[in-house]
This record gives C-alpha cells, structure tokens and sequence, in this order.
C-alpha cells in the first residue's frame, strides 16, 4: 500500500468517525434525563410558557430533523444560540476556545519538555537514586486527581499570600499579563499529571527498547551510550511516546472541565460544565463534538506522523509487533 | 485505584496539616455570626470608611431565564438580586421585612380592595426620563397579562389606572392581603415602558431602570459591570464606583477570593465555609435569616403505594426531628418552620402542630401496619446541604422501620423525576422562598394552583380554602388563625412538609468593605442595602 493510499484511508477512517461520533452526541444528549426547560422556566412555569420554549429551540421537531438542523448548522458555521442565556454559541466559543487553547498548548509544552527527559532520565538511570526519583515523581502524579491537586492549590494561594490570587482572569486582549496569571494555577494542575504519564511511558518506552537484540548487539560492537541512545532508542521509542502524547489531548480535555471550573477561568471547560448542568443541548452537542473533533484529528496526526518515523506501521496496520 | 486513592489522600492530609498549621486557627471554629450589631442588621455601614473604590462582589450562579433579563420573568433569587440592582419597585421590605416606601412614597387604601399609590417624584431611567404613571399602569398590567410565576402572586387584580400624574390606583376583584409585599419584588418591577412601546429597548437583552444602578457589561455566567445610575437620589453618595459581580461556581475558590482579598463580598453555601474561614485575617462570615425553608415531598401519587395512605405519610412526618436538623445541619443557627415562615407575622407556631410531638411509637406503629417501608430520598447536588439533611431524615426513619436509600442527582435529572408526569421518586426534598408575606408560599400547597405539585400531591378542597381565606384576612389575629389553620392541615396531610428556615451564608472582607446587611430577608437580595455600602 503506498503511503498516500494509506494516508487517504486513515482520513477517511477519521471523516466516518466524526460522522459516527456525531450521532452518538446527539443521541447520547437526548437520553440524559431532565429537561433545559424544567430548569430555565422552573417547576413554576405554565404549560404554556413550556410549550412556547420548547417550539422557540425547535425541540418540538422529530429527532432527525433537529439532528440535520444542528450538524448542518455546525458544517455552514452556525451554531446557533444558547438555549438558556440567548447568547450566540459562535461567539461564546470565540471567546472561550483561545482560553482552552492556550491552556492546553502550555501543558503540552511543559509536558513535552519535562516529561519526556524525566522519562529517559528514569530508564538510563533506571538502578540509580534518579531512576527511583522519576519513578517516585511520576506515582506520585498519576495518584493524585485533578480536582483535588486544585482544590489544595486554591487554598495554598489564598492561605500563604503568594501573590497569586485565584479567578483573578482577564482576556488576553485587556490584559496580557492578566491573562496568563490566570492560567498558570489550571497549567500546572493538568501538567502535574500529564508529566507524570509521559515520564512513565517514556521510561517503559525506552527500557522496552534497551533490551531488544538490536541494542545488545549495537552494545557488543562496543557503540558508545550517546551513540545507542541516538541511533537507536530515540526512533524505536518515539512512536508509543507520540501515541501517548496523543492519547493525552483527551485527557487535557477532560481535566480542562475539572480546573478552569475550580479556577474560574473562562474557557471551553466550564463552559460545558454550566451547559451540562441546564442540559443546553446545543451547546453541549457542539462543544463535545468540537473535542472529538479535536482528538480524532490529534490521533490521524499522530498516525501519519508514526508512519512517517516507521513506515512497517501501516503493513500492520498500526502494531510493531 | 486504590493506590490513587490512598496516594491522594495522604497529599491531601500532609497538605491541609501543612497550610491549617500557617493559618494559625487552633481549636473549635467559630460559625457564623448572626448577632445583630444594630436592630435587625448584621452589619451597618461605617458612613465615616473610605469610599469610592471598586466593589466586588462573588456569586454563585448567574441569571438564566428563558424570558433573558426581563425582571417579570426572573424567577430565581440570583436574578431577583442582580436585576433588581437596576430597577425598583412600588414598595420595598425593611430590615423588619415590614413593607416600606419604594417608588410609591406613600398609599392609601379606601376600601379593603383599593390602593392609591402615591408615586415619587424623583424617580428617573438611567436613560434620563423620569418616570410616570403610565410606566407603572403599563408595567403592572403586562405582568398581570403575561402570566408568570410572579403574575399568580400579585393577587386577583381587576383594574390598574392612573388616577392623576403621580398617582395610580389599583383594585382588586376581591381583598388580598399579601398585595403590598408581592410588589416589593423584583418581577413587579417598574419598567421603561414608553421605550419598549416604541421599540427602542428591548428588556429582555438590555436593563433599563430607575435603580441606583446600571449594567455596562455582562457575560453570561462569567461577569457583570454595574456603574452608578447619575440619575438616582442616591448617586452622590454612592460608596463605590463600579460594582463587579463575578460568577463563581465554586464555594472553595469563593472562599479564596474572601481570604486573599480579590473579592469584597461572597454569597456562600456550604455551612462549613465559615468554619474555613474561621482563620482568615479581616474576614467576617454572618448567617442572614430567610424565609426561604427546606421542606420534604412525600409522594402520594407516583410513590411507593403505601404513600398514598396520610397515616403513613403523617408517621414519617411525626418522625422527623426538624430540631436535630438545626442542630447537626445547621449548627443551631435557623429555626424550624410551618408552611408559614417562622418569625414573619401572623405565622404559625411551628411547635403546635401535631407532628412536633414526635410521638415515634406511633409513628412506628402505623409504618408496622404496612409491613415497613423501602423508600428513595431523592436530592440535588448543587445544595450540598441538602444531602445533610437527609442524612439526618434518613436515620430518623429508621427508627420508625422505614429504609430510606439516598439518591443524589443533578437538578435536571432531579426535576425531570420529580416535576415529570409521572413522578418517580418516594420522598425528596427541596425549599421554597418564603417571600415576605405569611400567605404568600402557602399558594404552593394549592395543587391546582401551583400546577407543579399536581404529580406528586393531591391536596385537598379543605386545605385550598384555608389557604385562600389565609390570604385575604386582613393582617391580624384573625389571619393568624387563619394561617395556623392552613399549617395544621398541611402537616396532617403530610404531603410537601416544611422541615427548617435556609439561611444565607454571607462572608465580607472588612479591610475594604463597611456594607450594610439585614439580619432578615425575605426574597434572597444580599445586596438589598448596597446603596449603603463603602469600599475603601
């Protein structure tokens, strides 16, 4: 199969499960118990008043029309408006996606930089005090949750006066520095564990391939250890590294719901997070449908980027052995 | 699982050992305070503090009405607040919860079915136009045309004039004593109407009132700007110059921003956050009396069918120690309530009603009859007291050999099982505002009335009666009996079952602030005095 053949299949792989994804957000938003107008109108509210809320959202339709509705929507750019405040999803998400970004793109970074030399540190060294360090490091952040590594911070801040105060945000545009103050807390909450899962797999990743025969024979020909990391271990451990790095947006997205909640901050997160909670459907369907799309598209790089550093991937079909 | 579990736990603990530790809080934490420094205040604004600063305020949750930001259709205490920052009613509520002076300054009633409305003079929209009568005539007349919840508390109004420039007259089909108070609320607003006739605002987007002052930003569920209304009598000496409510849905980064000082003022939930607090330098927490009281729903419709029984429904009544829910819940600082709000006047008294005896035997002996019950407890986790309250239920019950399994979901899930037709729950709790008004609530136990109720309870013509003769005896004794009669068979009939007040946590930072802050408040407005309050 050439290269291009194979890169054409995989985003047609990717296009069928954004199509597949969407039907099951759809689907799964409708089933949730509970009503948006129960919650904006109240339990106080007439039949009236109920009816005329649910024709003004176009709930009154059948499923499958108000499902082509919104995908066709999403598809021409309209999101439409929020059930609940009346806003323009298009502008909220304008808004709030550049606050997520950047949080995520941080703590990639930060994960990327931090992570991965932990992770190789830990397996060259792995008999060593540093390979019992990394090992300790990287327990110790995948045991501890999100939700209340922030819980501590926030009071940590406002107990000890660090200077930092918490929800203190302000858009990048009022006030850069602002900006990014708000974000430091949320990026170091998610790096601590995103760190903690790189520097792990990286060191599995790499002492997986410090035993294969290739290595013991690269060893026998007496090849220095800067030599065998470079040529050998460096590409042969890239490819579960990537995948995990991938695997780690949808993390990010998840844990970005659990601290800009904790850490008022505006972005995506809590955003879905309010939605959720008054089941504004359109809201909720774009947003999530949004971060499939984002993960989908981070794990069809990640495929062609693999296939790119070992081409034997896509003979099978994405397994090394 | 268990390794994170333990793992996290262990940070957890060296963590809050750590920073408890350089707080310098040592032994039992004090609640919050709900001593009075002045006759029915918690606080009084010191009018000597510096002024002029930026106020910041953190909430919880923000407005979200389908009706946007038109006041007649707020139906939250949030929004009664935040949109009555903006506009003002006929009437208002003291510190007493007595009805005063709004933008009538005086009334006279003529007969028991009249009320002449004497209107300010001063009153004027931000936008600069002073208010008339036919703003009060036009607003009055679309709530009363445009039924909303509010709508059915106005009372049984048959005409609204205006009877000279600055009078209207109202009149009423027949007497209806909580009229005054039901206009001291927010949906009872006066609106711009001359603009929205002319289509030149629309209410439902933008606020336009004669309040002290007005909304130059908002971002839904994130933040609100409110600057001075140079038109109110009390601009001049406004103590602040912008006024920031942020929406912040955690109670701990609330408490956090009261701690390092990036909020003045924050509406807290939990009861355990003034113990939090307890060590925090220039930080005071007060408890502020409502109303509003928690009650228990026993469903006698769509519930286990031994429900439908009032000996069942009246043993788990009698069963329930509303006192040891003050105590464990609320550390002793609410009150236990009737259907009337306990300490509005002409309520009843909460410890004549037959299910304060607390008769367990009975009680278990009309749950034996049945072979013993297996009930849910259904509650919502965004009221993270509620789930207290029921712990405490859910071991009195016990005592009569009633199983209660605690269910806890989020609101929508919770409404959509309680409020849905059918029902599908046995017993669940939730609160009621109490409004300023003895009579006001007792509406809700009418389910013919209420309409929300009709799933789960079936009243009765006794009950409804009652309650309508609670509302248009004239205050007094007579409506006190009255109203002790509508207490006395609603917890016969044990359907909606008042338990105990729900008081507002309040915590302020007094390095900055001098707010002024009633001890009683009747329609959830924290912010009620904040004409008063001095930011340094």
């Amino acid at each position: 199969m050439t290269v291009v053949l194979w890169s054409i299949r995989r985003v047609l792989a990717a296009l069928a499960t954004l199509v597949g994804v969407s039907v099951l957000i759809f689907a799964s938003v409708r089933l949730m118990p509970g009503d948006y107008t129960d919650l904006v109108l109240g339990p106080l509210a007439t039949e009236a008043q109920r009816a005329q809320a649910v024709a003004a959202s176009g709930l009154d339709l059948p499923l499958p029309e108000q499902y082509f509705r919104w995908i066709g929507g999403v598809l021409t750019g309209d999101l439409g408006y929020s059930f609940v405040s009346n806003v323009s999803v298009t502008d909220e998400f304008a808004a709030r996606l550049p606050v997520t970004a950047t949080i995520a793109a941080i703590t990639v970074v930060v994960t990327l930089l931090v992570g991965i030399p932990l992770g190789f540190v830990s397996a060259l060294r792995a008999e060593g005090s540093a390979g019992a360090a990394g090992r300790f490091v990287s327990a110790l952040g995948i045991s501890v949750p999100e939700f209340l590594l922030a819980g501590l911070l926030v009071f940590a801040v406002s107990t000890l006066g660090l200077g930092i105060s918490v929800g203190q945000y302000s858009s990048f545009a009022e006030d850069p520095a602002r900006f990014f103050g708000a974000l430091v807390l949320p990026i170091v909450v998610l790096s601590v564990g995103c760190v903690a899962v790189v520097a792990r797999n990286t060191r599995d990743a790499v002492l997986n391939v410090l035993i294969d025969p290739h290595v013991n024979a690269s060893v026998a020909r007496g090849e220095t250890p800067m030599f065998i990391v470079r040529h050998h271990v460096l590409r042969n451990a890239a490819v579960p590294i990537l995948t995990i790095v991938g695997a780690l947006v949808a993390v990010l997205l998840g844990g970005t719901v659990i601290v800009e909640f904790v850490f008022n901050v505006p972005g995506m997160g809590s955003y879905l997070q309010t939605a959720l909670g008054r089941r504004d459907y359109g809201i909720i369907q774009t947003a999530v449908l949004l971060a499939a799309a984002v993960f989908i598209i981070t794990a069809l790089v990640v495929d062609l980027v693999s296939n790119a550093i070992d081409p034997r991937l896509r003979l099978t079909g994405g397994s090394r052995r | 699982m268990r390794t994170r579990t333990l793992a996290g736990g262990a940070v957890a603990a060296i963590a809050l050992l750590a920073l408890t530790g350089c707080t310098g809080a040592s032994g039992p934490a004090p609640a919050a305070t709900s001593e009075e420094v002045s006759p029915g205040f918690l606080a009084v604004a010191d009018a000597s503090a510096p002024a002029g600063g930026e106020l910041v305020v953190q909430v919880d949750y923000d407005t979200a009405e389908a009706g946007g930001l038109d006041p007649q259709s707020a139906a939250t205490a949030r929004s009664w607040m935040l949109e009555g920052l903006v506009y003002e009613t006929l009437t208002t509520i003291d510190e007493n919860l007595a009805v005063a002076p709004g933008l009538a300054t005086s009334w006279e009633t003529p007969s028991d079915t009249e009320y002449v409305f004497t209107l300010a003079d001063d009153a004027v929209f931000s936008n600069g136009r002073a208010m008339t009568a036919a703003d009060v005539v036009g607003s009055l007349q679309r709530l009363r045309d445009t039924p909303v919840t509010w709508t059915g508390q106005l009372g049984p109004i048959s005409s609204i004039e205006a009877t000279g420039d600055r009078e209207v007259t109202v009149t009423l089909s027949e007497p209806y004593t909580p009229f005054l108070a039901a206009l001291a609320n927010t949906p009872a607003a006066i609106l711009p109407i001359a603009e929205m006739e002319a289509g030149t605002v629309d209410i439902a987007t933008e606020m336009l009132g004669t309040g002290p002052l007005v909304a130059s930003a908002h971002r839904q569920d994130e933040q609100w700007t409110f600057v001075p209304n140079e038109h109110h009598p009390d601009a001049a000496t406004l103590g602040f110059s912008t006024l920031t409510v942020d929406i912040v849905g955690d109670e701990a980064t609330r408490a956090a921003a009261l701690r390092d000082g990036s909020a003045d003022l924050a509406v807290l939930n939990s009861t355990d956050s003034a113990s939090l607090l307890a060590g925090a330098a220039d930080v005071r927490v007060a408890t502020q009396r409502n109303t509003d009281f928690h009650y228990l729903m026993i469903n006698s419709i769509g519930g286990d069918p031994a429900l439908a029984d009032e000996k069942v429904r009246f043993a788990v009544n009698e069963a329930i120690d509303r006192e040891a829910i003050n105590a464990l819940v609320f550390g002793g600082s609410t009150a236990v309530t009737g259907v009337t709000p306990a300490g509005l006047p002409d309520a009843c008294d909460p410890s004549g009603l037959a299910s304060s005896m607390r008769d367990v035997a009975a009680a278990k002996s009309a749950i034996d009859a049945v072979g013993g019950l297996d009930l849910n407890l259904l509650v919502y986790t965004d009221e993270p007291v509620l789930a207290q309250i029921a712990q405490v239920i859910q071991q009195n019950l016990a005592e009569i050999g009633v199983k209660v399994s605690i269910e806890q979901v989020d609101y929508a899930t919770y409404s959509g099982k309680v409020y849905a037709d059918p029902s599908d729950f046995d017993l669940a709790l939730s609160w009621f505002a109490g409004y300023a008004d003895p009579a006001m609530v007792t509406t809700w136990w009418n389910p013919s009335l209420a309409g929300f109720s009709s799933v789960y309870m079936t009243g009765s013509p006794e009950l409804n009666a009652a309650i309508a003769a609670g509302a248009s005896t004239p205050a007094g004794s007579d409506r006190a009996a009255a109203l002790a009669e509508v207490c006395d068979l609603a917890d016969q009939q044990s359907e909606m079952v008042p338990l105990v007040l729900r008081p507002s946590t309040i915590g302020w930072n007094t390095a900055e602030l001098s707010p002024t802050l009633a001890a009683d408040e009747g329609y959830g407005n924290v912010l009620r005095h904040i004409t008063e309050f001095r930011v340094g």
